[in-house]
């Protein structure tokens, strides 16, 4: 089996609290890996540590990617490494152009990669399709970055985010949590658009709703900073119906 | 020349070091407030001492013809250019606000003994340019703007210094804006190397129903103090934002007083100030609403972001007022950049540089925006990345 990403023995805190507590996890290049699990688990915590997030501290273990370990990686290395997060509760920034932002972040990225940058025409050429798909009217990225966005264009926006940077490993935070029917299927045609037989997802999720559209390959469940068990699909009815309690530890 | 002689002088050799008779009125207020040093309100947080105590050389004002140019370009304090139909002449100054609270404004005036009289009888726009080109200097020299009755000008201000050190610039504006009339003044400074340092000291006069605008954007290093006093009759109003982008050790800013004297005259102040190095930001700030100014509307704001831990910030906006039939609001906070907001355009790649630069310039961005002429706006803002840059490049 090859690997795109190996979390192994990952120990992390926040503040005073050990929130991982020696968390195994491999991604496999072009598969789908859903992870459930109960509130305060540390799946959050989990995203948080692989994109380098300053709240986590890494107490042990080590996260590789493409057989390198990234800890030691600026946040922003990791991005243009391909590494994406869709994050929970996306940050809102007035006072900086959305348009202006993500051109930004598309430009940083083709210059890492020794391509020319696009201008802002060309840009806003670009974007165009990728706003229809996901229903976004135009002015979204004529505003100020996700200021006084609603819950779904923050998430829409971050599906954007995605489409635009194309990243290899992409990390959805509970991208379906308070999408309307609408959003979540134009939220899951983005993330299915994405989906190249290379490309590594690893969905964090309750509801097995946006599971039926992206079909997942695996289901992790994490409990109290561990990853305690690994199957396919069919876990998914098994822990609507059970819960996570009765779930024995592999 | 050496302004400390002036200090504790009393009128009498006041008159003689300034070579002023005729003008004992002006003399005696100075004499009076005394030579600012350290402990001098206004200038408390600027090192006034430091420039005062220098001795400097000094120039013949020689008015030169001025010649045909697309701006107002003022070398040295002589006018040299000026566009075709403004209207510049040279005058002894008549109309000098004797209650002025800046002892600085009246060594200006009683320096120059001739001030540069602008009229601007239209709705324009004018550039003024101001050149410096000698080091260890005294430059001084004052102008006298004024708008016309229902004319709406704007006058966008500008600096510059080359291969110049150790020079002191003392000058400032005596605005009179006209009943009726806007005027909308738009100031950009960047100052590094230690050219010059540089006291402004202005008294703005806006009439009955008139506005002014001022915007001031203050880039860069040094020292350098703009010093204002604002006068509203009835139903006047001033809208002012001052920007401060400061590094290095520079000792930069604003003392300023607005006076509501006309009933139902209304001010707006926002300062934005964003400190890195060792820099010192200045913003004293007090309006006044006296008791003639009944209805009126008064707000004020200062706003501070610190981007190192040496940097400083002395915000002190103030509201003195007499009577209760108004509307008044203040207030101040300093802090630094959002760690979420920096974390957030890392994590899609932006570097740690670049993503301090779109959120100082997504702070400073609603003061520069508020330039509505779209080629100025973009002046300062080169103005403010190029400084960013300057001071940002070593970091990783
Ligand atoms: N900044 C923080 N400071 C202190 N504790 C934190 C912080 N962030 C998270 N935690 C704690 O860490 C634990 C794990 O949080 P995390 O957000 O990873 O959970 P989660 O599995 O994503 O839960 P949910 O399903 O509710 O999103 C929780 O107990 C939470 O309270
Ligand atoms: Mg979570």
């Amino acid at each position: 089996m090859s690997t795109t990403m190996k979390i192994e023995n990952l120990q992390a805190k926040i503040g005073d609290k050990q929130i991982l507590k020696g968390l195994n996890l491999e991604l496999e290049p072009g598969k789908v890996h859903a992870i459930m699990g109960p509130n305060g688990a540390g799946k959050s915590t989990l995203s948080k540590a692989i994109v380098g997030h300053y709240d986590i501290e890494i107490l042990g273990g080590d996260i590789t990617y493409k057989g390198k370990s990234i800890l030691e990686m600026e946040a922003e290395e990791r991005a243009l490494e391909g590494v994406f997060l869709s994050f929970q509760h996306p940050v809102e920034i007035p006072g900086v152009n959305n348009a202006y932002f993500l051109r930004t972040a598309l430009n940083a990225k083709l210059k890492h990669e020794g391509k020319d940058e696009l201008n802002a025409a060309e840009f806003l050429r670009e974007m165009k399709k990728h706003l229809e798909m996901l229903g976004m009217k135009s002015d979204m990225i004529s505003r100020s970055l996700n200021e006084g966005f609603s819950g779904g264009e923050k998430k829409r926006n971050e599906i954007l985010q995605m489409l635009i940077l194309e990243p290899e490993v992409i990390i959805l935070d509970e991208i379906d949590s308070g999408l309307d029917i609408d959003a979540l299927r134009a939220v899951s045609e983005g993330i299915n658009k994405m989906k190249d037989g290379k490309r590594t997802f690893l969905v964090i999720t309750h509801y097995s709703r946006i599971l039926d559209y992206i079909e997942p390959d695996y289901i992790h469940v994490l409990k109290d900073g561990k990853v305690i068990k690994t199957a396919g699909p069919e876990l998914v009815p098994y822990l609507e119906e059970h819960g996570y309690d009765g779930i024995e530890e592999d | 020349m050496n302004l400390s002689n002036l200090k504790n002088a009393d009128a009498k050799e006041v008159a003689k070091l300034l070579n002023s008779s005729g003008r004992e009125a002006f003399v005696q207020r100075f004499a009076t407030l005394g030579l600012p040093h350290k402990k001098t309100e206004e200038y408390h947080y600027f090192d006034v001492d430091k420039i005062l105590n220098k001795e400097y050389k000094t120039l013949e004002y020689v008015p030169k013809t001025i010649a045909e140019g697309d701006k107002v370009k003022i070398v040295d304090g002589i006018v040299v250019t000026a566009p075709q139909g403004l209207r510049i002449n040279y005058e002894t100054c008549k109309q000098l606000d004797i209650m002025h609270f800046d002892p600085l404004y009246f060594v200006g005036h009683l320096l120059s003994h001739r001030i540069i009289k602008i009229e601007i009888d239209g709705d324009t726009d004018i550039e003024i340019e101001h050149h410096f080109t000698k080091s260890d200097t005294l430059i001084h020299y004052r102008i006298v703007l004024s708008t016309q009755a229902n004319r709406h000008a704007t006058v966008h201000e500008s600096f510059v210094s080359k291969d110049i050190s150790n020079t002191l610039v003392l000058y400032g504006y005596d605005i009179h804006v006209a009943q009726d009339s806007t005027l909308r003044l738009v100031k950009l400074q960047t100052m590094k190397d230690a050219q010059y340092s540089m006291v402004a000291s202005h008294k703005i006069n806006v009439a009955r129903n008139a506005h002014m605008m001022l915007k001031s954007f203050d880039f860069g290093g040094d020292q350098a103090l703009q010093l204002l006093k604002v006068e509203l009759a009835e139903h006047a109003h001033i809208d002012a934002g001052h920007l401060l982008y400061l590094n290095e050790d520079s000792k930069r800013g604003t003392v300023s007083q607005i006076i509501h004297q006309g009933e139902y005259s209304t001010s707006k102040q926002e300062a934005k100030n964003i400190l890195d190095g060792q820099a010192r930001g200045i913003f004293d700030a007090l309006i006044r609403v006296e008791h003639s100014a009944k209805f009126t509307k008064a707000e004020q704001n200062a706003k501070s972001i610190l981007l190192h831990e040496k940097a400083y910030m002395v915000s002190k906006p103030q509201l003195e007022i007499y009577i209760d039939e108004l509307e008044a609001s203040h207030g101040a906070t300093t802090g630094q950049l959002d760690e979420k907001q920096l974390f957030y355009l890392q994590s899609r790649g932006i570097s740690h540089l670049e993503a301090r630069k779109i959120l100082v310039i997504a702070f400073a961005n609603t003061l520069i925006e508020q330039v509505k002429d779209t080629r100025a706006q973009e002046r300062i803002k080169t103005a403010f990345e190029e400084v960013f840059y300057a001071s940002n490049t070593n970091e990783g």
